[in-house]
């Protein structure tokens, strides 16, 4: 573990005018070492140097003299560290952070350079020992208590699924939130980026009172909108009936084409019945067949707007048509806004949409396959569709219920029974006990919007919807210092866990006083992650440890890579990527998601990272990794073989295609990430004042150069040499996986076009997967000399190595990413100790992913006590 | 404090009333209370910012500076420089910049200037001190008070709107990455709209159909019920730790804030809203219609200045930071380029990297030219409206220093325009001592903005 960033910046800043290592040494200052020893090259201690001064004096000193000062002393001070202004007493908790960086730098043996002569293992030993021992001392004897300031709004996610489980069910709200930052590799759940600003308040009311709107419905009974269509097995048209749908859809007016509703409500729950079966031609055994719901999708457009209602895979064939039931919540789906004609505005319009999304990755645009492709491969079969809004069968809803519920009190005594009514919800909504102060407040701003609004409900809306903008709402529930650590506690485990609020449960056991309870909180953990809401926390966390949104956004370049998405075969948009159908691209980052998910749930090895026996596939992701045997939408582990060459998170097309260009494997964006998200590296951005390395292989194909033979013309540059030495070597073993992550150790000549698909001439998919074999004919060079290490050839050796050499550092690392997120803020140099512990605690189990987790949520420091050295 | 100022104006533009004035043919105008009045008796003055990232295309040095041949030869100017001619004095336009060739009159080019509060901070992070020149060194992570919102706490409340703060990609993003160029002070950054949807509605269209009385009857609950909550969170407050009660008092300046606001947008439903027609305007548009979205966003900037809705715009139209954003794709849908936008900066200009810059020369073009077709007083909506437009960094170097900057149109502000001027070697200024001439151009007297050490009178007519 090593935090690099200041170190690196200065590195290459200062070798702009200096020859960063020559041997040539600058005595002009006097050291303000008391008692520097004169050029002692390598100074023999045994271990036992004494702590404090002393030992500074004796060993620490003589150390940076002979190894150190030159480059972090008076005259230079790389990386803003320079080691002659350090006194060797760190009682006072000086400069703490940076003696932590020479530590993390000595240990890992970063430092000094490989260029340099190096010292000892002993005298390495001696100083970091040293060094550790003055930390913890200061550390667990420190009479100050340090609190960290942990006051932070919720996450606008945090806040979405707060929302949900608050009300009972689900409304999506993101979208009307100002966006919350985003930092690569870092999470966003910390004080410093998830601040206030009245805009955000505003929106936070808007959405507010737009919830309470949903979840309060008027008295009496509600409207109930119906819309049905059938389709008969008529009208045969090249192979295809109406109330069939295959994989490139169906002519209009068939099931394809889907129905539009004739009315719906603004705000309910929806149920959509569907009749459907599947023709499924000889070898294929099911077909997933999709609905969504919003904007007519059936126009030459891609800016419509839909969302996606379920899925469900078809087994039956049509002679046993089988009933479908998909529910949702109409609010959260797109309406297309009527027109207004003659001043008058027609009612929004909303369609349900029927797909068929078999893939198989042979898959592309009809124009080269025809129909042939449609009846060829499996096909839904639909009769019927039914939908309703809003659903009755229990009226008033439960979420309304649950807020107005039924009480004699009534009518009997409104007053107190809306006190009851606030009370009730205020509990849930402040994650904690409320007192009568807090329930008044809100009971007067009921008083005040009562006469204007009429009915209870309306006033229940609004008084709620402010409930909703309090601070205690907003913010975490550990910044409210009324809060009691039990309740703390619970919020502290949902957050982290499920991203969102306590349950009844926890909340039980904060009101019983029991979660200061290890084992009670062991108990709770795996609870916590077996419930599916710890889904949204395993995504959230994995989407920004590994800095994965990034490539959704990646530009594939189409004329290399024809068949990875689907493309508008004609017309205006054509060659435009296909939306409305999920892609392979999508289930990149639920494979991701899935393993790092799959890791905690099996309590696998935080080694399993680097590599793995299993994958996370379904029928799509197999077919672009090469594996057979896979069918259907549904992702599930598979297991391996090394010749795969998958295994662990390095393999992944999630992380190969958005640390690559879209046309060719980047080094440099694969070695952050290995150094980031894996190593717990910060590697700086690229500095200020230096030429920038042409990054894209457009260019370096018309002057024939790889990627990696640019970089190593770059590395012969002094300047840009400084950084790239240690940063180039961690990405070169992944050239051998191409710019959609997947293993391709051969690409074509330079200067070679690749064909696209075309069905006349490669016939179907495996004649092209031939075509590129005949011209993928030059093998890619993958092997680097890792700094400090051997020389590693492909990414196979690059794991043999980490999982050899760099255990601690990957244990430590996921360690530290989970504590970071679990507690919102960022590590330092006072947590040092308490990572170190958690680390140990897991050894026996190898570092189990959930064991981790179970350590990290029995820490000091994740229940907010003090951290003390152990 | 609001209620006072409120009267002082009241008396101002009293002052002015009944002058009949020559107003765009907007069915906007049609107010007639004495608050429209204040907007229509003083002629507007009007400022906008405009981002564009990872810098442009500059030949011949890393810092954006033209190198000098020792040999004093003479070399043809570059034809996809983003600079439009070599040497400092009357413009003449390049390819890259032919956009704006008919508007000879109302632009200039200022080679070599920047923030040297954003110099540390590397080419893909100085975007963050782009409107505010604040000194963002590594330790100090927040911004200051932007150039836009100096002016927005004079005069704005003489419009609707004190100011309109949009982006493409929304949000207010954080240290390092910005996405907004508008901050009120230290920690305060305000959220940009990208949605034009969105925007409009809440420009336009604030009431969402509710009457007037109705609106009015609601804020006034709002604020009491706002002031109710904030004793309430005061007492909450004195609970806490000193850096958690720091937190705690941006959500309470937040409550405020919005107090404020009520209040003023109470006064304002007195006014009728303007009647916006939306037929031209593609509120519905997508990101992958690169031009037709950025043309959107600016044509809603037009009619927030047309309609008299704010005099303040801030947009910023790319970010550096964009890998998670539709924003990293925006070449591909303009040049076809297959590639992300960023690495454009270090293709061969006249296959990609001046084509993209002058892609963008054309959007703000379109721009300028609409301000510019629109009569106002004896001249036109552009001689009212100063716009700068540029980068935080030169091109490809990933350097902080000699930013790409534009400045258009208010001529009757007093610019006068048609030259490129060098502030290089000794002539070298702060970037803010050109804030410091377009704050007081829009009569906000300040002698002083981030580390300006003057003005820039060289740019005024006399």
């Amino acid at each position: 573990m090593i935090r690099l960033r200041p170190l690196i910046f200065a590195m290459v800043v200062g070798a702009l005018g200096l020859l960063a290592w020559l041997p040539t040494w600058f005595s002009g200052e006097p050291l303000s070492i008391a008692a520097a020893q004169d050029g002692v090259a390598q100074i023999a201690v045994d271990e036992s140097v004494s702590d404090g001064v002393e030992g500074f004096k004796t060993v620490v000193a003589p150390f940076f003299k002979a190894h150190c000062v030159r480059c972090h002393g008076a005259e230079k001070s790389k990386g803003e560290i320079s080691v002659h202004a350090l006194n060797g007493d760190m009682s006072l908790g000086q400069e703490l952070d940076k003696w932590e960086s020479i530590l993390d730098m000595l240990q890992v043996g970063e430092m000094p350079p490989a260029t340099e002569p190096q010292p000892s293992s002993a005298d390495v030993k001696a100083v970091t020992k040293w060094i550790e021992s003055g930390m913890r001392d200061y550390i667990t004897k420190a009479k100050v208590e340090h609190a960290e300031p942990n006051t932070r709004r919720l996450t606008n996610i945090e806040y979405q699924n707060t929302l949900n489980d608050l009300l009972g069910f689900e409304l999506d709200v993101i979208e009307d939130l100002p966006r919350d930052p985003v930092k690569p590799y870092e999470f966003n759940n910390t004080a410093e980026l998830m601040r206030m600003g009245p805009e955000q308040v505003d929106r936070f009311l808007e959405v507010s009172r737009r919830a309470m709107a949903s979840a309060i419905v008027d008295a009496g009974e509600p409207t109930v909108h119906k819309t049905r269509r059938e389709w008969l097995k008529h009208g045969l048209d090249r192979g295809m009936a109406l109330d069939e749908i295959g994989v490139f859809g169906n002519r209009r007016h068939s099931a394809a084409y889907g129905i539009g509703l004739k009315s719906f409500p603004e705000t309910g729950e929806f149920r959509i019945r569907v009749n459907a079966s599947a023709i499924l031609p000889p070898g294929y055994n099911q077909v997933p067949f999709r609905l969504i719901m919003g904007n007519d999708i059936n126009i030459n457009s891609s800016t419509r707007q839909v969302r996606e209602v379920g899925v469900a895979n078809l087994t039956n064939n049509p002679d046993e048509p089988k009933a479908f039931e998909f529910t949702g919540r109409i609010e959260n789906f797109p309406a297309l806004p009527g027109r207004v004609i003659n001043g008058k505005k027609q009612p929004d319009k909303m369609t349900i949409t029927p797909q068929n999304i078999y893939d198989d990755g042979s898959l592309n645009d009809r124009f080269s396959y025809g129909n042939l492709r449609n009846i060829a491969l499996p096909r839904v079969v639909l009769s019927r569709v039914e939908f309703e809004a809003p659903i009755t069968d229990v009226w008033p809803p439960a979420h309304h219920s649950a807020i107005l519920f039924d009480s004699p009190k009534r009518e009997s005594d409104p007053d107190a029974y809306v006190c009851e009514v606030l009370k009730r919800f205020m509990t849930r909504a402040y994650r904690r006990s409320v007192s009568n102060d807090e329930v008044e407040l809100f009971a007067r701003i009921y008083g005040m919007v009562k006469p204007d609004l009429k009915t209870m409900e309306a006033a229940m809306r609004e008084t709620l919807a402010m409930v909703l903008i309090s601070p205690q709402f907003l913010y975490h529930t550990e910044s409210d210092s009324a809060t009691d650590t039990h309740y703390a506690m619970a919020s502290r485990l949902s957050y982290f866990l499920w991203a969102s609020m306590p349950d009844q449960e926890l909340l039980r056991l904060a009101a019983e006083k029991k979660l200061d309870n290890p084992a009670v909180i062991e108990q709770q953990v795996l609870r916590l992650l077996t419930d599916e809401r710890s889904e949204r926390f395993v995504e959230n966390f994995t989407m920004q440890w590994l800095s994965l949104a990034k490539m959704k956004t990646v530009p594939i370049n189409r004329e290399l890579f024809p068949r990875f998405l689907y493309y508008v075969p004609a017309g205006e948009r054509a060659g435009t990527e296909m939306p409305y159908l999920p892609t392979v691209r999508d289930y990149m980052i639920r494979e991701t998601v899935a393993f790092v998910g799959e890791l905690i749930k099996r309590n696998e090895s935080a080694l399993s990272i680097v590599d793995s026996d299993f994958a996370m596939l379904n029928q799509r992701l197999a077919s672009h990794y090469g594996i057979e045997g896979v069918e259907g939408v549904n992702l599930r582990p598979v297991a391996i073989k090394p010749e795969d060459n998958l295994g662990g998170l390095l393999a992944q097309a999630s992380m190969l295609i958005g640390n690559g260009t879209g046309t060719a494997p980047h080094p440099i964006y694969r070695a952050v990430w290995l150094r980031e998200a894996i190593l717990g590296d910060e590697v700086a951005d690229p500095p200020a004042e230096v030429p920038a390395l042409s990054d894209s292989a457009g260019e370096s194909a018309e002057k024939a150069l790889t990627i990696a033979e640019l970089l190593a013309k770059h590395r012969t540059v002094e300047s840009c040499n400084d950084c790239h030495f240690r940063l180039d070597p961690w990405g070169i073993p992944f050239e051998h996986y191409n710019a959609v992550g997947r293993y391709q150790p051969k690409v074509p000549k330079e200067g070679t076009r690749v064909s696209v698909f075309q069905a006349t001439q490669h016939t179907d998919m495996a004649g092209y997967q031939k075509y590129l074999a005949t011209i993928n004919t030059v093998e890619i060079p993958a092997e680097a000399t890792v700094p400090h290490g051997p020389e590693v050839n492909g990414l196979h050796e690059l794991k043999g190595y980490l999982l050899k050499n760099r255990k601690d550092d990957i244990v430590e690392n996921v360690a530290r990413r989970l504590l970071t997120y679990s507690i919102g803020r960022q590590l330092n140099y006072r947590d040092r100790f308490a990572v170190q512990h958690i680390v140990e605690q897991t050894r026996d189990n190898r570092h189990g992913m959930r064991d981790l987790i179970v350590s990290i949520c029995q820490s000091d420091l994740f229940r907010g006590k003090h951290p003390k050295g152990n | 404090m609001a209620q006072k100022s409120w009267h002082l104006n009241r008396r101002d533009l009293l002052k002015g009333a009944g002058i009949a004035l020559a107003l765009p043919s907007l069915h906007a105008m049609g107010a007639t209370s004495a608050l429209a009045n204040v907007a229509k008796t003083e002629t507007p003055k009007r400022m906008m910012i405009g981002y564009i990232a990872y810098g442009t295309y500059m030949p011949n040095g890393t810092s954006g500076i033209p190198r000098q041949r020792n040999s004093g030869e003479k070399t043809p100017h570059h034809d996809w420089s983003w600079w439009p001619c070599k040497d400092a004095g009357e413009l003449t336009f390049n390819k890259s910049s032919q956009p704006f060739k008919e508007l000879k009159d109302y632009v200039t080019y200022l080679r070599g200037l920047d923030h040297e509060g954003g110099w540390k901070m590397g080419g893909h992070s100085s975007g963050d001190v782009f409107a505010t020149g604040a000194d963002m060194t590594e330790t100090q992570k927040t911004n200051s008070i932007s150039i836009d919102q100096v002016a927005a706490n004079m005069h704005g409340h003489k419009t609707r709107y004190s100011s309109l703060v949009l982006g493409t990609e929304g949000g207010t993003g954080s240290y390092g990455s910005s996405k907004t160029l508008s901050h009120r002070g230290p920690g305060r950054p305000i959220p940009s709209m990208h949605k034009p949807q969105e925007i409009f509605n809440r420009m336009f269209n604030p009431y969402s159909g509710k009457g007037v009385e109705q609106v009015r009857a609601n804020l006034k609950r709002k604020a009491s019920i706002l002031d109710l909550m904030m004793d309430h969170s005061k007492s909450m407050n004195r609970r806490l730790g000193k850096e958690d009660q720091q937190k705690m008092d941006e959500y309470l300046q937040s409550i405020r804030a919005i107090e404020q606001r009520v209040e003023r947008t109470s006064q304002w439903t007195h006014e009728p809203l303007p009647d916006v027609d939306t037929k031209g305007l593609n509120l519905e548009v997508a990101y992958n219609q690169a031009e037709e979205y950025i043309r959107c966003l600016y044509d809603l900037v037009y009619l927030a200045f047309v309609t008299d809705s704010t005099r303040y715009a801030t947009l910023m139209l790319e970010s550096e930071q964009s890998s998670t954003s539709e924003m990293w794709n925006y070449a591909t849908y303009v040049l076809g380029y297959k590639g992300a936008t960023h690495d454009i900066a270090h293709k061969r200009p006249a296959d990609y990297s001046g084509q993209w810059d002058r892609w963008r020369a054309e959007q703000h073009a379109y721009f300028l030219k609409r301000l510019r077709d629109t009569p106002e007083d004896d001249g036109n909506m552009l001689d009212n409206t100063v716009v700068l437009w540029g980068s935080a960094h030169p091109h490809a170097s990933h350097s902080t220093k000699n930013y790409p900057i534009h400045l258009a149109g208010g001529n009757n502000l007093g610019f006068k325009h048609g030259q490129l001027h060098d502030f290089i070697g000794d002539k070298k200024v702060p970037l803010a001592n050109l804030f410091v001439s377009m704050l007081n151009a829009v009569d906000v007297p300040v002698e002083k903005f981030a580390d300006s050490t003057g003005n820039m009178s060289q740019l005024m007519g006399s």
